[in-house]
């Protein structure tokens, strides 16, 4: 609780009536305990677990030997090396992809811009898990059929591709979080001053010039945090390392660290000490990437008054490079989802538009439909990810508005509070969760509400994000006249914040709902027998031999209700930005 | 009708430094009076406001509001913002986005608690308000469809519904352009008048200080260095501050020869000049001769006796419509003139200054 003491200690000094028992400083006293609890005694029970003995009946006296086991070998130079390529590989193919599509559908006049940042969300819909899987039935060398689509065609002896390699992983990761990387870029790259570039121009020099002594310092921030945080994600991946690079024999931290703690009997004392490299690494790149995006409004790209976007003309190239960013988005999204739906239809192995055994039907819905297994799993996700999005908006709307306004001096607390599960990969929430209520005498093991507590404390960062930023929006000055005008805390609370921040609100509860349904990292160390997700059990199936068909519906029958909610997600953020601009113009024209 | 005592307040800035926003401040006011915080920004002037409103939580000090102890920080007084019955229009106007012109103004009332408003009374109150400011028919208009001059009509209505003991204004006209903000002044005037509601206003405007106020008080590093009507504000700066910082001034070096009563003699390195005196001065004290530009009168021969004179040559000269501004080199350092522009001097002319003594005022350096 070392966070809550600085915390206090930071109270502005001699503020009479800044009594420790004002309602305000209760709240934010209360809210840094809850969220000091979901963030510091999971990782209190990691360390504790690291450096004791492993009895196999809970930790024992302290010792070091879980590190020397963990570290002692050339396994771990090997996971180490793994761990770094891929991560690397991925925040460089995807930085790539994401920033030509940006580039494409920001600063010139190609047609379709709209419809490529659908696609780019549409990518938001769609668990990593079921991608991994499709990729398989792409572009395995044994069962892909492109690969036997392309031996046959020029009759070679052996598959072209292989998606059991380090290239092959960085690929199927790089393909479902490029849209991520444009998403990051596009907003940088489009208030982007133009007139920056121009007074460059104006001042002699040549557009060959002004990109990399101009443009490319200017996003340097940018470019910078989206590495940074595709470097993150790639660390903390599990579904491709776990699909992909375990038959091929790619070990990476997530998964080893998960092996660990389910291997026969379990090593608790490894996971754990192993976790610690994992939460370094992540802990140094998110300490960057915090610095990195807070210098960005040193880099003053918006100006606000007189902004004038101009794109480049590309005149004859403007449907040629329309095409070829769709071409991406159709090999990158479009092959996996119709490889998907195509298996869906059939029982054996089949190839989307060559030929496939037997005829299509929906007997592999009905199945799945009809699947006890199933239907539970529904149940616990759905009703977890209710559960997790309301704790979560109602948690950080209040921790929010005391961070912003009722405490702001020692609201940064808070805030960087809330902020720290960022740098721990979900591998981690989910192993330390486990280690800390096996020991503690909270009966939540085996039940949902231990999944409930990882979820929350994952998605706390995201919930804080959303409704801090919905909250810098309203004008302080909103609630003061409120209640100048004799509103109490309350009513302020009811009848002006509410409405005014109720789109926000809603977008964080879709964007948690969503990011909670397809959760498996920490999943996969939480579940009980009779608390299986929708990840869990499609991971079970792929790996225990439900036929490919069946596997397909599954996943299929995830990701269409998924589109539709990110849909409306997407629906309410454009409501949310068409009013801040009104807003924004509004203030502009005075 | 509220007095404020020994008011304090302080920040901390980035790096652990203390800022004294407001050191040490007492103000009383009389009931219907208008009185102006002047200051550049920075200067405690809103923070002195704000703690007004109970926005800001003193650090010590007393607030009287209507023979109401609204803060007694000794006594551990603090009556919150929305007990204290005061209206307030913000530098943003705060309208709220999501309500109509109606449903903005009848905020206030809805949230009563001294008394519950029928929806009639409601209505009624909403009405006169808006008509008060001149917005009538606007009642069922979303609020983000207005104008930023509506806008901030709508802000006093709001401000005004309730009939509260005082009304606060931060920098209410500071958002318009500058033909509506004169346009506010004038009208603003008039409904203070009208209702006789006891007002503060805080601004950075000189202009807008002098046109408005009964009162104003002078703000500098938070605390109060002046008061006094407009007249007096602007006659008789008591500082080298308030002198430039009201108006514009010219200020010249000298030293005092002769005092007696409220007139005295310093020698300057242009001259002896008469002046009128800001402060108690003594004989052998340095000080700082301050006139304001319309006060000089050029002459292109030595003019009579009875001024006070410079001779200089034309530097630089702007023609501003209704005066011309001149820039007069008068050897060590310039002076700046403004004339009316039938008379007309060319740059690098010879030319001789005049000012009446009763215009100049020694100010302690």
């Amino acid at each position: 609780m070392s966070v809550a003491q600085v915390g206090l200690d930071r109270r502005p000094s001699g503020a009479t009536g800044a009594s420790i028992l004002r309602p305000r400083n209760l709240a934010l006293i209360a809210c840094v305990v809850i969220a000091g609890w979901l963030v510091f005694v999971p990782l209190a029970a990691l360390f504790y677990t690291a450096f004791t003995e492993d009895t196999g009946l809970g930790p024992g006296p302290y010792s070091l030997q879980n590190f020397v086991e963990a570290y002692s070998s050339w396994h771990v130079a090997r996971l180490f090396g793994n761990s770094l390529i891929f991560a690397t590989g991925t925040a460089l193919v995807t930085l790539v992809m994401g920033g030509l599509v940006a580039w494409v559908v920001e600063r010139t006049d190609a047609p379709l811009g709209g419809l490529f940042h659908a696609l780019a969300l549409l990518s938001f819909a769609i668990p990593g898990l079921l991608t991994a899987m499709a990729w398989i039935l792409v572009l395995s060398p044994n069962i892909g059929w492109v690969n036997a689509m392309i031996k046959s065609t020029f009759g070679l002896s052996q598959a072209p591709f292989s998606i059991y390699s380090m290239g092959g992983m960085i690929w199927a990761l790089s393909s479902h979080y490029f849209p991520l990387a444009y998403l990051t870029l596009g907003p940088a790259l489009r208030v982007l001053d133009v007139r920056m570039e121009e007074a460059a121009l104006v001042s002699g020099a040549r557009y060959w010039q002004v990109v990399p002594k101009i443009t490319l310092p200017l996003l340097r921030p940018a470019i910078l945090s989206t590495v940074l945080l595709l470097f993150m994600l790639g660390m903390s991946s599990y579904e491709v390392p776990r699909l992909i690079g375990r038959p091929a024999r790619i070990d990476v931290f997530t998964t080893d660290i998960q092996a660990a703690t389910h291997s026969a009997p379990p090593e608790f004392g490894i996971a754990s000490a192993l976790s610690f490299t994992l939460l370094c690494i992540c802990i140094v790149a998110v300490f960057f990437y915090r610095r990195s995006t807070r210098n960005a409004e040193a880099f003053a790209t918006i100006t606000g008054k007189g902004y004038m976007p101009t794109r480049i003309k590309l005149r004859t190239w403007r449907w040629p490079v329309a095409l070829a960013t769709f071409l991406l988005f159709a090999i990158s999204l479009g092959l996996p989802l119709i490889t998907l739906v195509w298996q869906s239809f059939y029982r054996n192995l089949a190839q989307p538009f060559v030929g496939s055994t037997g005829l299509a039907s929906w007997e592999n819905y009905q199945f799945i439909l009809h699947y006890p297994i199933f239907v539970d799993a529904v149940k616990t996700s759905v009703l977890l990810a209710v559960m997790a999005a309301t704790i979560i908006v109602l948690l950080t709307f209040v921790m929010a508005w005391i961070a912003l306004r009722a405490v702001p001096r020692s609201g940064w607390a808070l805030d960087s509070l809330a902020f720290t599960p960022v740098a721990i990969p979900h591998v981690i929430v989910g192993a330390s969760v486990l280690f800390a209520y096996l020991m503690l005498p909270i009966p939540v093991y085996n039940t949902i509400w231990i999944l409930l507590i990882a979820y929350v404390t994952m998605y706390l960062p995201y919930g804080m994000r959303f409704i801090s930023s919905g909250l810098t929006q309203i004008h302080k000055e909103l609630e003061e006249s409120a209640e100048v005008s004799g509103a109490r805390v309350r009513q302020v609370f009811l009848r002006i914040l509410l409405p005014l921040l109720l789109p926000v609100l809603l977008a964080a509860w879709i964007y948690i709902f969503v990011l909670a349904v397809r959760e498996l990292s920490a999943s996969v160390f939480l579940v009980g027998p009779g608390t299986h997700v929708l990840g869990t059990i499609s991971l079970t199936m792929w790996e225990e031999g439900g036929s490919y068909g069946a596997v397909s519906a599954l996943g299929v029958i995830q990701i269409m209700p998924l589109i539709v909610i990110v849909a409306a997600l997407r629906w309410l953020e454009l409501r949310v930005q068409r009013r801040a601009a009104a807003a924004a113009a509004k203030a502009a024209a005075g | 009708m509220f007095a404020i005592d020994h008011l304090r307040k302080t920040f901390k800035a980035p790096g652990n430094v203390t800022v004294n926003a407001v050191d040490d401040i007492s103000l009383e006011v009389e009931t219907g009076k208008l009185i102006t915080l002047l200051g550049p920004s920075g200067c405690g002037k809103t923070t002195t406001l704000r703690c007004l409103a109970g926005l800001e939580r003193p650090e010590s000090g007393r607030i009287v509001i209507a023979g109401e102890t609204v803060c007694d920080v000794e006594k551990g007084v603090f009556v919150p913002p929305s007990d204290r019955g005061i209206g307030m229009v913000f530098q943003s106007y705060a309208i709220w986005p999501h309500m109509t012109v109606f449903e903005n103004v009848a905020f206030p009332l809805r949230v009563a608690r001294e008394r519950k408003y029928s929806s009639a009374e409601i209505k009624d109150k909403v009405v006169r308000a808006l008509d008060m400011v001149r917005m009538s028919g606007y009642e069922n208009r979303p609020s983000t469809q207005l104008s930023g001059g509506q806008q901030q009509r709508l802000a006093f209505a709001r401000g005004l519904v309730r009939e509260p003991k005082i009304l606060l204004l931060d920098e209410p006209l500071s958002n318009l352009d500058a033909k509506l903000r004169e346009q506010m002044r004038v009208e603003l005037k008039r409904l203070q008048k009208g209702l006789g509601v006891t007002t503060v206003y805080v601004t950075h405007d000189q202009s807008e200080a002098l046109a408005l106020s009964d009162e104003i008080a002078v703000f500098n590093a938070g605390r109060i260095i002046q008061r006094g009507s407009p007249q007096d504000i602007y006659r008789h700066p008591k500082s080298q501050f308030v002198a430039d910082f009201i108006g514009s001034a010219n200020f010249l070096k000298g030293m005092v020869k002769e005092a007696a009563g409220e007139t005295a003699l310093v020698e300057t390195p242009h001259g002896v000049f008469r002046c009128n005196l800001g402060q108690t001065i003594t004989v052998g004290q340095s000080v700082l001769v301050s006139a304001r530009p319309e006060d000089f009168v050029l002459y292109d021969k030595p003019p009579g006796e009875g001024l006070n004179v410079l001779a200089g040559r034309i530097v630089h000269r702007v023609f501003l419509g209704e005066v011309v501004d001149y820039l007069i080199d008068i050897g060590e350092g310039e002076i700046r003139v403004r004339v009316k522009p039938e008379f007309d001097f060319r740059i690098g002319q010879k030319v001789h200054i005049g000012v009446a003594p009763q215009k100049c005022v020694a100010l302690p350096s």
